[in-house]
């Protein structure tokens, strides 16, 4: 995965918190239960930030180290990606 | 949790695969669009998180886009579950405007041949316009094929149109028997060949397709050993309500006539999932019999589908025949085996 790349989320994927504080990936037939970190990175897909950008957030949210960060956002993406509820790539979707 | 719509069981189709029920006598008194505002509402308040619009086919409902909107303003993740005979341009524009996340479209089989046999009537072309319509728009959208034996040795072509078209996600889902399917069983039932043809090339494809279009496919229970964890468990995530507002633990239950099941419009839909006989009575795992009750997988499969059981065995509450530990066990051997016998398809006037 590219770092600069800017995700943006596929169609019919919405993100939801929930009053007692708990966020999911709504997904077309399915919902992704999330951990806080996960949400705060999804929170900041936007089409205009890049994968870099998410990471520091993280980093700067919860108490990770650069490397623990950096995969953990990439495994989430990726993960995300090959399902088409992420795109990575300029144009697709 | 989520909450399935049947808004109308009318339909311009006649599948003999459907899984409505055969007589529509009861369910013509239809909810009218404030009362499903009032369901939609209460739904939202009891944590369902998703709801499907479905029937019958959904889009005879002129008041559709006007409950997809509502469902959308009260934070509920929408999905349109249609034939799309019906889906044109205009429409679609006013499901968008409503709100709409997800819209799954069904066809009968790849070809336009088979496809109008099985439905009984020509519709395939103006079906996978519909489908061209809706994957040019901002809405995520699945195919949907029911398989069966008519139609099980097009899972290749069917991928292949699919592919061409340039479908994220198509669902393979093999006939599960209640209403029209059940009563058409002998017909639709697929030899274990075209399944285990079936499934080689489904592995094949999602291989190949990996990144590309996701395959979910529903194998059919029929020929495993054990059942399906029906709708998760029984009142467990999934709550079902008619056209004419009954309230149902899974799509299928109203054939159970043992249990009486409540209405919406007589009680609240938190009141009808918590404690009504219907709900309660198949929750969890205290009612099970043997072999279930002792049983590791209890918790897996919930003792599997009891709408199936009560077809199969005039008991609700026995173990799904599809089981092979079930006690009626032969009589899922029997009808998989009863397979090729020629029997006239019948269908829903
Ligand atoms: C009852 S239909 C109603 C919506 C619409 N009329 C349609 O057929 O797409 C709901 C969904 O269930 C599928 N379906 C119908 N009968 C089925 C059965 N016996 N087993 C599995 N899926 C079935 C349809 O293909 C459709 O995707
Ligand atoms: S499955 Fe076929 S007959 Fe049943 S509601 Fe859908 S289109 Fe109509
Ligand atoms: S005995 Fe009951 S719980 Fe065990 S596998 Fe069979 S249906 Fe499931």
């Amino acid at each position: 995965m590219n770092d600069a790349a800017r995700p943006r989320f596929g169609k019919g994927v919405k993100l939801r918190h929930d009053a007692d504080g708990t966020a999911m990936l709504l997904v077309p037939e399915g919902a992704l239960a999330l951990n806080a970190p996960a949400a705060v990175a999804l929170e900041l897909v936007d089409g205009e930030r890049s994968v870099d950008e998410i990471v520091a957030a993280v980093i700067s949210r919860f108490d990770v180290t650069l490397e623990r960060a950096h995969a953990d956002v990439h495994e989430l993406f990726e993960r995300l990606e090959v399902r088409g509820f992420l795109l990575l790539r300029q144009g697709s979707g | 949790m989520s909450l399935l719509c049947e808004i109308t069981y009318r339909c311009n189709l006649q599948c003999p695969y459907c899984y409505n029920p055969l007589s529509l006598r009861d369910y013509r008194d239809e909810l009218s669009t404030e009362q499903w505002c009032v369901v939609l509402a209460q739904a939202a308040e009891l944590g369902v998180v998703q709801t499907h619009f479905s029937g019958g086919e959904p889009t005879l409902r002129r008041d559709l886009p006007a409950m997809v909107a509502f469902a959308s303003g009260a934070g509920l993740y929408t999905n349109l579950i249609t034939q799309g005979t019906f889906l044109e341009d205009a429409l679609l524009d006013e499901l968008l405007a409503a709100g709409l996340d997800h819209v799954q479209i069904s066809i009968q089989a790849p070809e336009a041949a088979l496809a109008d046999r099985i439905a009984g009537t020509t519709a395939h072309a103006r079906k996978l316009e519909a489908l061209e319509r809706a994957l040019r728009r901002d809405v995520a959208v699945t195919l949907n094929c029911v398989l069966h034996r008519l139609n099980h040795d097009a899972i290749g072509d069917a991928i292949a149109l699919a592919e061409r078209l340039g479908v994220r996600r198509l669902e393979l889902a093999n006939v599960q028997f209640y209403g029209w399917a059940y009563r058409n069983r002998l017909a639709l039932m697929p030899t274990r060949e075209q399944v285990e043809r079936g499934e080689a090339v489904v592995t094949a494809a999602r291989e190949r397709l990996r990144g590309a279009m996701e395959i979910a496919y529903v194998p059919p229970d029929y020929f495993d050993d054990f059942p399906k964890p029906c709708m998760n468990g029984w009142g467990r995530q999934f709550m079902t309500v008619t056209p004419n507002g009954m309230a149902l633990p899974c799509p299928a239950a109203a054939a159970i006539r043992t249990l009486h099941f409540e209405n919406v419009r007589d009680r609240a839909l938190r009141a009808i999932w918590q404690d009504s006989e219907a709900f309660c009575r198949y929750r969890g795992t205290a009612w099970m019999p043997e072999p279930c009750r002792s049983c590791d997988r209890r918790e897996i499969d919930w003792g599997g589908c009891r709408c199936q059981a009560f077809l199969l065995t005039g008991d609700a509450g026995a173990t799904d025949p599809v089981c092979s530990l079930s006690a009626d066990h032969r009589l899922v051997v029997a009808l998989r085996e009863g397979n090729g016998q020629r029997e006239p398809v019948a269908r829903r006037a």
